[in-house]
């Protein structure tokens, strides 16, 4: 089965400064594949290139085959990406932005949109602008949900989070996830409840893959560590 | 269809606010001016009047000499700035539609804007003037108040180009051909000396809406 996602020999430099030399990785369908690393390693860049909103200076990615550069509006219909800090379009009101995109999507899922903002204290009036970060995240994931999306990007989706909101949005999504026969690819800078979530995960540091391994087998080297433990351990503290 | 009906939907809840206030803006210019000139024709008697603007070429829509210029800009400014915002022009050209047809139809909403407040104003000007003055007089005033109006919509279309540029340095190299551009608009020549010039600057108003395409491949593209 053809992989969903497939990196091959990306590197990019920002200037003189290496980001990553032939960076190679796959999503098969159904998996969750977290990327995790400290700021600044290259979790956002990995995305605007999967996103053909960056040109790396060699290599390719594909999304259901197609090249990062040349994504289909079909292809592009399939995907579900939320951005860095859960920005979406704030001059909307919760009413507003669940009508601009459900014309979109042929297969809106209204219901699971509203179900998912009926637990926050928003009037369906309410500006996004003047929503808390947890709030805006619940309505982000709730504009996911009802796209039902084949494959979800999340780009450090628990940045600004506080740990009750972060455990609500990987309760979510595992629940999402397990629903269909979704694939995942995250960043996350944040690693704690990431063993939850996650089937694979690639542990970043600058530069280079530290590790790319299944997180059951991970957790399995390392008994009675957490997810955190191991990525501090490779990384360092600091 | 209702893809792109969606589109024009994200950009009226952007700029409706600023619509509104400009149209406020512009019923009052409208309201002032014919104040004015009915107030100097009483002065002066209508006679008079209508040999100083013969002679001397008097305007009488001085107000709204720039009013379309700011209009085109503050269009475009309420509809881009939010999308160069964090980035937000990210997820308008994920949308599952062309990229290119995705700013074709945000640029045309502007341009429809803009244009929607050229055909109710100029008209209703010219009307109004028509009823105190002769139709050489009233031709006059329209070839001199034709370039502020298209002004608005080059204002809109340059605007547009700059603020989608993703890099401040490109934006200020942007400005610079920009406004020399938009001064050929003002160049502040007598009735119907830009009689032969129109025809270029409405070509140049068609060039110009292939500048913001540009300034998206160059945001897809990462820089910044």
């Amino acid at each position: 089965m053809a992989p969903v996602i497939q990196c091959e020999n990306i590197t990019h430099y920002y200037g003189n400064r290496l980001i990553y030399k032939d960076l190679n990785f796959e999503v098969q369908k159904g998996k969750i594949l977290g990327l995790l690393g400290k700021n600044g390693t290259g979790k956002t860049t990995i995305i605007n290139i999967l996103n053909g909103y960056l040109k790396p200076q060699s290599g390719i990615c594909r999304m259901f085959g197609e090249s990062m550069d040349k994504l289909t509006p079909q292809t592009k219909g399939r995907i579900g990406l939320l951005l860095e800090g859960h920005i979406q379009h704030s001059y909307f009101n919760v009413r507003q932005i669940e009508r601009y995109y459900s014309r979109f999507f042929p297969n809106w899922k209204r219901d699971a949109y509203f179900r998912l903002l009926e637990k926050l204290q928003v009037t369906p009036t309410q500006k996004i602008s003047t929503m808390s970060c947890g709030q805006r995240s619940q309505v982000a994931l709730g504009l996911l949900f009802a796209q039902d999306p084949d494959l979800l990007i999340l780009d450090d989706f628990s940045m600004g989070l506080d740990p009750g909101y972060r455990r609500l949005f990987v309760e979510y999504l595992k629940e999402f996830v397990e629903s269909g026969n979704k694939t995942v690819f995250l960043t996350s800078h944040i690693i704690q409840d990431m063993e939850m979530l996650i089937d694979d995960c690639i542990i970043l540091d600058y530069g280079k893959i530290l590790l790319h391994k299944s997180t059951k087998a991970l957790m399995e080297e390392h008994p009675g560590q957490t997810m955190e433990d191991v990525f501090i351990e490779l990384t360092g503290k600091y | 269809m209702f893809m792109y009906q969606s589109i024009i939907y994200k950009e009226w809840i952007k700029t409706r606010s600023m619509i509104v206030l400009m149209a406020i803006v512009f019923l009052g210019a409208g309201i002032y001016s014919f104040m004015k000139i009915a107030e100097t024709g009483r002065l002066m008697g209508m006679i008079n009047y209508w040999e100083g603007t013969i002679e001397k070429g008097v305007s009488f829509f001085e107000y709204f000499k720039y009013l379309p210029l700011l209009l085109g800009i503050l269009l475009a400014v309420t509809q881009y700035v939010p999308e160069l915002q964090f980035k937000r022009l990210k997820l308008t050209l994920h949308l599952p539609l062309p990229e290119k047809n995705i700013i074709a139809v945000m640029l045309a909403y502007g341009l429809a804007v803009e244009l929607l407040f050229i055909l109710i104003t100029v008209p209703l000007l010219l009307l109004g003037l028509s009823f105190g003055f002769p139709r050489e007089i009233v031709w006059g005033a329209f070839w001199l108040i034709l370039p502020w109006f298209l002004a608005g919509l080059a204002a809109y279309l340059i605007a547009s180009w700059i603020c989608l540029e993703p890099q401040w340095k490109q934006r200020v190299l942007d400005f610079i051909p920009g406004a020399g551009v938009i001064s050929f608009f003002f160049m502040g020549v007598k009735a119907g000396a830009y009689q032969p010039f129109v025809i270029y600057l409405v070509g140049f108003i068609l060039l110009a809406f292939a500048f913001s395409f540009y300034s998206a491949i160059r945001f897809k593209e990462g820089k910044s």
